[in-house]
């Protein structure tokens, strides 16, 4: 007998065939011998130990047999406890981060600091009776200051550029 | 013990309702009641006594913080004795991951010589007294290895079906046949055997 048969024949047994199946179980057992003994045998076995699983009784007293339950219980319900923290504790819990957050913000505040604007270190302020004409030229950092006396100028009627080193006009270098 | 007395009046499922807001004495009741049947379905499955104390131990530790998971759809010994089995494969996997594999329980997984005996006839427990046929049962099993032990009692006495055994044991419904039909055969042989050293 081949062993897909003898696994059907007991799942047929134990009730465990689909309908389908087992309808045919009983014309194939009627005409096999060594099937209709395996059934038998399964069969007997059944029986035998339907209902007859021998007793054990817990070989401890009811009071030292529970009173290792009892432990259990206790000592997992305490490691499962959540453990008080102090009040301070849970503040600096709260602040640790904060601060650091804020150290964090301060640092990349002073890292990335906004770009320069030219600046002028002096901003000279011309006699009464001058006339001031400023050209600032940002790419090459340079600032020219043309003064001019009107009454010089409409003496020459041409404004006249005058050197650093006349000490009439400023050129800032930047 | 007038803690006992207190309880022993009530019903399981009065005592479990209490259990379930937090009285610890009712649990204690409740244990005291069924404690041998769920010591036994460990034994029988485990055949050790240590072992079956403490799993039997730790199904009513894992069954007093699930009790709020328990529904009432089975009893409460119902739902107790899953719980026992469950840790009892368990254990049996961690057993048997730890042994190496021998051939010997290769030839069982797959049928070994049992599965050529020959049909045993006539029936080997006809006859017996309920008590001597209960001894015989017993010792056979012990002799089983634990897989095949394990499917034939969630079968024979737990009555699981195969679907629910393939799930419990983490293997296919085919193997939980196999596993069975082994079973069985080598019971047959080994009662068998009992009766004729007994006839001697």
């Amino acid at each position: 007998m081949n062993q897909d048969l003898e696994l059907k024949l007991q799942a047929w047994l134990d009730g465990e065939l689909p309908a389908a199946e087992g309808r045919g179980i009983g014309q194939e057992i009627a005409g096999d011998a060594e099937a209709s003994r395996l059934v038998a045998d399964l069969q007997a076995l059944k029986s035998a130990l339907a209902g007859n699983e021998l007793g054990v009784t817990v070989p401890d007293t009811r009071e030292f047999y529970w009173s290792k339950i009892e432990r259990q219980i206790q000592r997992e319900s305490r490691s499962l406890r959540p453990v008080q923290v102090p009040r301070r504790a849970v503040w600096l819990r709260w602040l640790s981060p904060l601060a650091g957050f804020a150290s964090l913000a301060c640092m990349l505040m002073l890292a990335v600091k906004p770009p320069a604007l030219p600046t002028f270190d002096e901003i000279s302020s011309t006699g009464e009776g001058m006339e001031a004409v400023t050209f600032n030229d940002q790419s090459a950092g340079m600032t020219v200051v043309w003064l001019a006396d009107p009454e010089q100028a409409q003496s020459t009627d041409t404004p006249v550029a005058k050197t650093p080193d006349t000490g009439d006009s400023e050129v800032e270098m930047e | 013990m007038s803690m006992h007395l207190d309880r022993s009046a009530l019903t399981d499922v009065d005592l479990v309702r209490a259990a379930q807001k937090g009285d610890m004495v009712a649990f204690e009741e409740i244990v005291a009641r069924h404690r041998d049947k769920i010591y036994a379905r460990a034994y029988s499955m485990m055949r050790n006594e240590d072992e079956a104390l403490d799993l039997s131990q730790e199904a009513w530790v894992k069954g007093w913080q699930r009790l709020v998971q328990f529904q009432g759809d089975s009893s409460f010994v119902t739902w107790m004795t899953r719980i026992v089995i469950n840790l009892c494969l368990d254990q049996l996997r961690k057993q048997k991951r730890q042994r190496a594999e021998s051939i010997e329980a290769l030839e069982e997984e797959s049928g070994g010589v049992e599965r050529y005996m020959p049909v045993i006839n006539p029936n080997p427990t006809a006859g017996l007294e309920r008590t001597e046929l209960r001894r015989r049962i017993d010792r056979a099993l012990a002799q089983l290895s634990k897989e095949h032990r394990a499917v034939l009692v969630l079968h024979e006495f737990e009555e699981l079906e195969y679907k629910e055994i393939a799930k419990r044991m983490g293997c296919s419904i085919g193997t939980v046949m196999s596993r069975l039909f082994y079973a069985r055969r080598r019971m047959a042989s080994l009662l068998a055997s009992l009766k004729r050293e007994n006839a001697e």
